[in-house]
């Protein structure tokens, strides 16, 4: 068989952001992450090469920011890293970035599968695998939540709105996992220290050919905010904290 | 022909942008992969419908086919229901275009020319507008527009599947909860509930005010403690009570995202932290197994003390 390569992505995480009064986002108390169902995208990944007795690569497209992404995925059980910096990837498009990565995955050697999570925590706009898909023109699978290898190539059980499917794909082929697919293991200490020396690649996003304008102009990019009342009963007994939740809620006449 | 193209799996999602399509003042064309769809959606206001038949049963694996025609016909817009099918012949359908993409758009309009979408990014945090400029994808939740009536013209036309793909199994998903969208009253669970039967206790709570129970994306995915049906959030149900009331939930934003809409919003939780608290209108700090039955015995009596 051959490679697997499993595709993340080093994201802002949310839980960092502070929306300003003016409902301007600040970015600036933000730490880095792997999107978190990624993680799940490379765990299938590895599962996946090992079955094959293949090696699982990780992939991704970032800024100089995301080279401190390359080790923590090294250390879940991915044999080399590949990443791509570019400046222009902090603000590239689904067009973007599908491309990129493809323009990677064609130079590397051997390529059965790419696995990729359903999307991105910072977008969430669950575009990016389809897209590699078109831009290489391979057979597609997304919302899996099973893999099972069958012959030459993968049996995939699908949870769509209405039904599940099993559908049978032919490789080299892209598939988008659902999070529930598999439980990512914590790497250890050994897979940590093991990560530092495994071989990563860089790519430079100037070199891969790929114009980078996003597809779309952003005209407004503002936080939002609730209003909401922010009542909290926190001191004194339970039943006393609940006379006064249910006063308040008879008061607000949603009984 | 221009004007906005359109393609969704779920007919009521499908008439509701052609319901936009048509107030913007633009053609309709609706794809349909089945006879039955055409059939079905013939009196939804579409200009016209094209049947494309093919060999395949996936409709996504038509995607590279409905690029070809949405450029040989010089769409406009490519507007598809954003349910997993949609989701994936619209994205594929826009790496084959090479053209712009908005997915789960939560606005969308038009004026001078533009399309305008709205959407909602880092799980709701932050809201981003875009303009469109040629021929750009979108896809689009249910509920965002009214349908309207009219008969459409019916084209059949063969399209290519991609065959590398193929279906061999379908089962279909038992629908086992209620239908969060619609509910009055919500009670939801998180993974602060220790054991699958403590959801005893927030069913005692739901029955006393007449709620449905709802819960996290973990108790559903991780836990199957209750149907995926049944979870909130931006990957799940979106809802609109008129009170929600949370048990155990931390409320990240990738569930308050669900909830946002909400009339009056409640949350039990030990971590006076949580950013549950600031999404709430009330709240109580405690152990849920303390105060759950006590709010469900004091609720109980209100309800049935308060004059009819
Ligand atoms: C891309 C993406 C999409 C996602 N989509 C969704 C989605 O659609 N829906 C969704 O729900 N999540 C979604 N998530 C996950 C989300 O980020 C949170 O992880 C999840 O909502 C947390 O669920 P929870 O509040 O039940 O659990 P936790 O975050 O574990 O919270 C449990 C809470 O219970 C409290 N607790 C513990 N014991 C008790 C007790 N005895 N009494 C009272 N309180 C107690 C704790 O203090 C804690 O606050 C998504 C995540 C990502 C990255």
């Amino acid at each position: 068989m051959s490679k697997v390569v499993a595709c993340y992505k080093w994201v802002a995480d949310e839980a960092d952001l502070r929306i300003d009064a003016d409902l301007s986002v600040d970015f600036s108390r933000v730490k880095g992450k792997i999107s978190d169902y990624d993680k799940n995208a490379i765990a299938e990944a590895v599962n996946i090469a090992t079955a094959w007795g293949e090696k699982a690569v990780g992939l991704t497209f970032g800024t100089a920011k995301a080279k401190q992404s390359v080790k923590d995925a090294l250390s879940r059980g991915l044999e080399e890293g590949y990443w791509i910096n570019a400046d222009e990837a902090a603000d590239a498009d689904g067009a973007a970035v599908a491309k990129a990565l493809a323009a990677v995955i064609q130079r590397i050697d051997d390529v059965g599968l790419v696995v990729c999570a359903e999307g991105a925590s910072d977008t969430f706009a669950r575009q990016v695998p389809s897209r590699i898909g078109a831009v290489l023109d391979w057979p597609v699978v997304t919302s899996v939540m099973k893999i099972e290898i069958a012959g030459n190539g993968l049996m995939t059980v699908r949870r769509l709105d209405d039904c599940m499917q099993t559908v049978k794909v032919q490789l080299p082929a892209v598939i988008a996992v659902l999070p529930e697919i598999n439980t990512p293991p914590i790497p250890g200490l050994k897979a940590v220290m093991a990560a530092a020396k495994k071989p990563v690649h860089e790519f430079k996003g100037g070199d891969l050919g790929i114009n980078f304008t996003p597809k779309t102009k952003a005209v407004e990019f503002k936080g939002y905010v609730m209003a909401r009342k922010n009542v909290i009963f926190k001191e004194g007994e339970a039943a006393d904290k609940v006379r006064e939740l249910a006063a308040a809620l008879r008061k607000e006449g949603v009984l | 022909m221009a004007g906005i193209y359109i393609y969704s799996d779920n007919n009521e999602i499908a008439a509701e942008i052609i319901g936009f399509a048509k107030r913007v003042g633009k053609e309709a064309v609706l794809l349909a992969f089945d006879e039955k769809t055409a059939e079905v959606m013939g009196n939804s206001g579409a200009d016209k419908i094209y049947l494309l038949n093919g060999e395949s049963e996936l409709v996504e694996s038509y995607a590279k086919a409905v690029a070809e025609l949405l450029q040989k016909e010089e769409a406009e817009l490519f507007a598809v229901g954003s349910t997993a099918r949609g989701r994936e012949l619209a994205a594929r359908a826009a790496g084959y275009l090479d053209c712009a993409l908005v997915s789960d758009v939560s606005a969308l309009s038009y004026a001078d020319g533009w399309f305008l979408a709205e959407r909602m990014m880092y799980g709701g945090l932050v809201q981003q507008r875009e303009s469109l400029d040629g021929l750009g994808v979108v896809t689009v939740p249910g509920g965002k527009f009214d349908p309207v009536t009219g008969n459409a013209e019916v084209i059949s036309m063969a399209v290519q599947a991609d065959r590398r793909v193929s279906l061999v199994e379908t089962a279909p998903i038992v629908r086992q909860g209620a239908d969060l969208s619609q509910a009055d009253k919500v009670v939801c669970v998180g993974m602060g509930l220790d054991k699958e039967e403590d959801l005893e206790t927030a069913r005692a709570l739901a029955e006393a005010i007449g709620a449905e129970i709802a819960c996290t994306r973990g108790i559903a995915e991780e836990r199957h403690w209750l149907p995926a049906e049944l979870y909130i959030g931006i990957s799940g149900a979106v809802i609109k009570p008129k009170l929600y009331v949370s048990l155990g939930v931390s409320g990240q934003i990738q569930h308050i995202f669900g909830i946002r809409d909400s009339q009056l919003i409640v949350g039990i939780d030990t971590n006076e932290r949580a950013p549950i608290f600031k999404a709430a209108d009330y709240g109580i700090v405690g152990d849920l197994y303390e105060i759950v039955p006590l709010l469900t015995d004091a609720l109980k009596k209100q309800t049935i003390d308060r004059p009819e």
